[in-house]
């Protein structure tokens, strides 16, 4: 009788034990919400494969897989629309789209490409798209960026998805970081608003300190599973002029500046920041700006959405401002943007379905409707898109006209995040890896020399980088 | 005769294929799997690759971050293990000893288990937020403490912290499989040691522990695996973080394999874990199989 328990326990073990394994070796489950249309079952390309238009229009067939990253209610539901006015102009053509947050979209790509379970047309953020040339994923798309009109985009956004000389990713929609502000709490306690990074400190504090619990200055994150306190240190030392990433390729985490910049934040941390913004992300940050808990935070035209959803009663007290300098004399430059595009997979059965989706997008009553869904905080992509009357007349728009100025003027100037000396591998490593998060956690909590972590950090990252040199 | 029970072998095998293939196909393939990979210089996103012999083991071992990783996770287990066995053995006993609305506390004492992590993991977060959460507010409010405690965020507090989850968590598995066992213990062997004037306490020792403890030898055997494996709820809670103090081998592993992409480390590790696991459970089986030959 016991022989017969102990197979089973046996069983049961090896069953325990072997499924540690299986996870590493198995693919990643779908864990997105999907939508399919299919107005017709005729799945038949009539287009040649390589995507190239004809002159002729001819019937497009086909089903396309779109992934996207746009999870806020309002944007899904703009996407959705025009997926479905296209199969409605295009009856041959179903389009089947999953949505998954950025951090999902990253795992379903790099465990998908293998196995080739990507999609025909996806979203991407500017790191990414280096990421997913480098790893020969995407197709060249330069004969649907001519059709769109290439002098329609602004040359920046283009340079940022282009590789020897081809054009990986039809720029959807651009932001940039500005410095968010609670204009009650600064008139509350008689400051202006911070133009340099010490005036930042001493605004910040004071509110941190006359609160008592209730709001904060400034929440500085540095969660390992984002990218915040990479973001908020390049904000420091970008202002300066410098860069984390140098010319040929290597990182500066040890320069004066930087060191400067870390103990700068390790100081707001301590004196000013709740402790547990420790293990803060980009949502935990969020969520205490748009619960009205921070006096200033660093983000794009997209708070503005998230504090009329969550704390509408303070929607008239927030403002954008420009990023703070070292010193007042320094010039108003922007830090950090990123332009989010469309890119066509490889591994798509139908590219010239995919481009002819996407030319579809940038129709312009279509793609300024597409930017409202999110006024503000989608920057247009196309020259000119923001100054037709349907998009000066939305309220928001209206109510945001100085946020709207700043970021213009923050976007000009900027670059995503590691990509100061163009599209580089090395930047994706440098805000995936949370390798200066990790440094300032152990900095903060262990209490580990600055000027020691700091280079710790940089050894760290200069041997991630070689793997993509 | 002999063709017969060949035969009755054949249709016999016929009924188990379906069940050797899946095992075989979901299972065991996975893990040869990993274990190739983990000789090979094998890249997640990157389709070429070399065979490398033990280089991904060596570098393993050498790396100090695995061998913190390894010894949270012997304390994480360890301590969340023996919480959970404490809270549940408890939990059981005052169970089996009430008369009036069992199964109404039953259901109540269940309901950790019966939800989703993400929801577990969420909640706390939730309830133990450094600046809105409930339980720190009210520990200040009560005067118990003058600072809000940051329970998931403090060098101090934020292991315990994961464990109390943890603990909070898994008991209930414990509880119900232990009641169950409870239940199973002839009720005339009590009477009787009652009748010698045994005490409750020697009741206990004597009869109702050496009737149960196979069952609890299991569950300790099962939830070590269990407890050992647990990636979901720590990640969730703290990514492995501040400073990689709640960062156990799993977690490692995770950051090997999806953060850096070097699956044939992160398979490494895994395998290592496989091997650890094994040896403990051998371990755990030996002291059963003692108990059962002593039981019979």
């Amino acid at each position: 009788m016991y022989s017969v328990k102990r197979v089973v326990s046996s069983i049961v073990t090896v069953f325990m034990l072997t499924a540690i394994l299986a996870g590493c070796a198995s693919s990643t489950g779908n864990s997105g919400t999907t939508t399919t249309q299919t107005p017709s079952e005729n799945q038949t390309a009539t287009n040649d494969q390589q995507g190239n238009s004809s002159s002729e229009p001819q019937e497009l067939k086909g089903e396309l897989t779109f992934w996207h990253s746009f999870t806020q209610g309002p944007r899904m539901e703009k996407i959705q629309a025009i997926a479905d006015s296209f199969m409605q102009d295009n009856p041959g053509v179903s389009i089947k789209i999953e949505t998954f947050s950025w951090a999902d979209f990253y795992t379903k790509w790099t465990t998908g490409l293998p196995s080739g379970n990507v999609p025909d047309i996806s979203s991407a953020l500017s790191a990414q798209v280096v990421e997913l040339i480098d790893n020969d994923a995407i197709v060249p798309l330069n004969d649907l960026v001519e059709r769109i009109g290439q002098d329609k985009f602004y040359e920046k956004a283009l340079a940022e998805m282009t590789s020897d000389g081809n054009i990986y990713g039809v720029p959807l929609y651009s932001n940039t970081q500005a410095m968010w502000i609670r204009k009650d709490l600064l008139e509350k306690y008689d400051l202006e608003i911070p133009q340099t990074w010490d005036e930042f400190y001493v605004a910040a504090k004071t509110i941190t300190d006359g609160e008592n619990g209730n709001a904060y200055g400034a929440a500085f994150p540095t969660g390992t599973n984002d990218m915040l306190a990479t973001r908020w240190l390049n904000q420091y030392v970008h202002s300066t002029g410098e860069t984390l990433i140098t010319e040929d390729g290597k990182a500066n985490l040890t320069s004066p500046t930087v060191i400067d910049g870390i103990n700068f934040w390790v100081k707001i941390y301590n004196e000013v920041s709740p402790k547990d913004s420790i293990n803060y992300n980009t949502l935990d940050e969020a969520t205490m700006y748009y619960q009205g808990k921070l006096a200033f935070d660093f983000n794009t035209g997209f708070h503005i959405g998230g504090v009329q959803a969550n704390s509408p009663e303070i929607l008239e007290y927030i403002d954008a401002a420009p990023i703070p300098r070292v010193n007042s004399s320094d010039p108003e430059i922007g830090v950090e943007s990123n332009h989010t595009p469309f890119v066509v997979w490889k591994n798509s059965k139908h590219p010239e379905i995919a481009k002819a989706f996407i030319e579809y997008f940038y129709e312009q009553d279509r793609y300024v409707d597409f930017l409202l869904s999110v006024p503000v905080g989608m920057m247009e992509a196309i020259k000119g898109a923001t100054d037709s009357e349907i998009y000066k007349a939305d309220p928001i728009v209206q109510q945001f006209q100085n946020a709207d100025n700043v970021l213009k003027q923050m976007l000009s100037g900027s670059t995503s995040l590691g990509m100061d000396f163009g599209p580089r591998p090395e930047a994706g490593l440098l805000t995936s890896q949370r390798v200066i998060e990790n440094m300032f956690q152990d900095i903060i909590i262990n209490g580990s020399d600055v000027e020691k972590a700091a280079k710790a950090a940089e050894d760290k990252l200069n041997e991630l980088f070689q793997t993509v040199q | 005769m002999e063709q017969k029970s060949y035969k009755d072998k054949l249709i016999s095998f016929s009924f188990i294929l379906p069940a050797i293939l899946v095992v075989g196909l979901l299972l065991f393939f996975p893990v040869a799997t990993s274990l190739f990979f983990s000789f090979t210089s094998k890249h997640l996103i990157k389709p070429n690759y070399d065979f490398v012999g033990f280089a991904n083991y060596v570098k393993i071992l050498n790396d100090s971050t695995f061998w913190h990783a390894f010894f949270t996770n012997i304390k994480w287990t360890v301590v969340s293990l023996a919480g959970q066995i404490l809270v549940g053995f408890t939990a059981a006993l005052a169970l089996e000893r009430i008369r009036h609305f069992k199964g109404l506390f039953r259901t109540i004492l269940i309901i950790p288990w019966a939800f989703p992590t993400i929801v577990i993991a969420m909640s706390w977060k939730w309830i133990l937020n450094g600046v809105s959460g409930f339980l720190p507010n009210f520990l200040v409010d009560i005067g118990l403490v003058q600072e809000i405690p940051q329970f998931l965020s403090s060098a101090n507090l934020v292991f315990m912290t994961v464990v109390f989850i943890n603990i909070w968590f898994g008991s209930p598995l414990i509880m119900v499989n232990v009641l169950s066992a409870l239940q199973t213990v002839p009720k005339d062997q009590y009477e009787a040691a009652e009748i010698d004037g045994a005490s409750s306490w020697q009741s206990f020792i004597r009869i109702t522990l050496p009737h149960i403890r196979i069952v609890i030898g299991l569950l300790i055997v099962l939830r070590t695996i269990w407890i050992f494996n647990s990636f979901d709820m720590i990640y969730l809670l703290t990514g492995g973080g501040p400073a990689g103090l709640t960062q156990i081998v799993p977690i490692y592993a995770y950051n090997l394999g999806w953060g850096l992409k070097q699956l044939a480390q992160s398979s490494a590790v895994t395998v290592l874990l496989l091997i650890f696991l094994l040896g403990v459970s051998t371990l755990y089986f030996r002291l059963l199989n003692k108990w059962e030959r002593e039981g019979a």
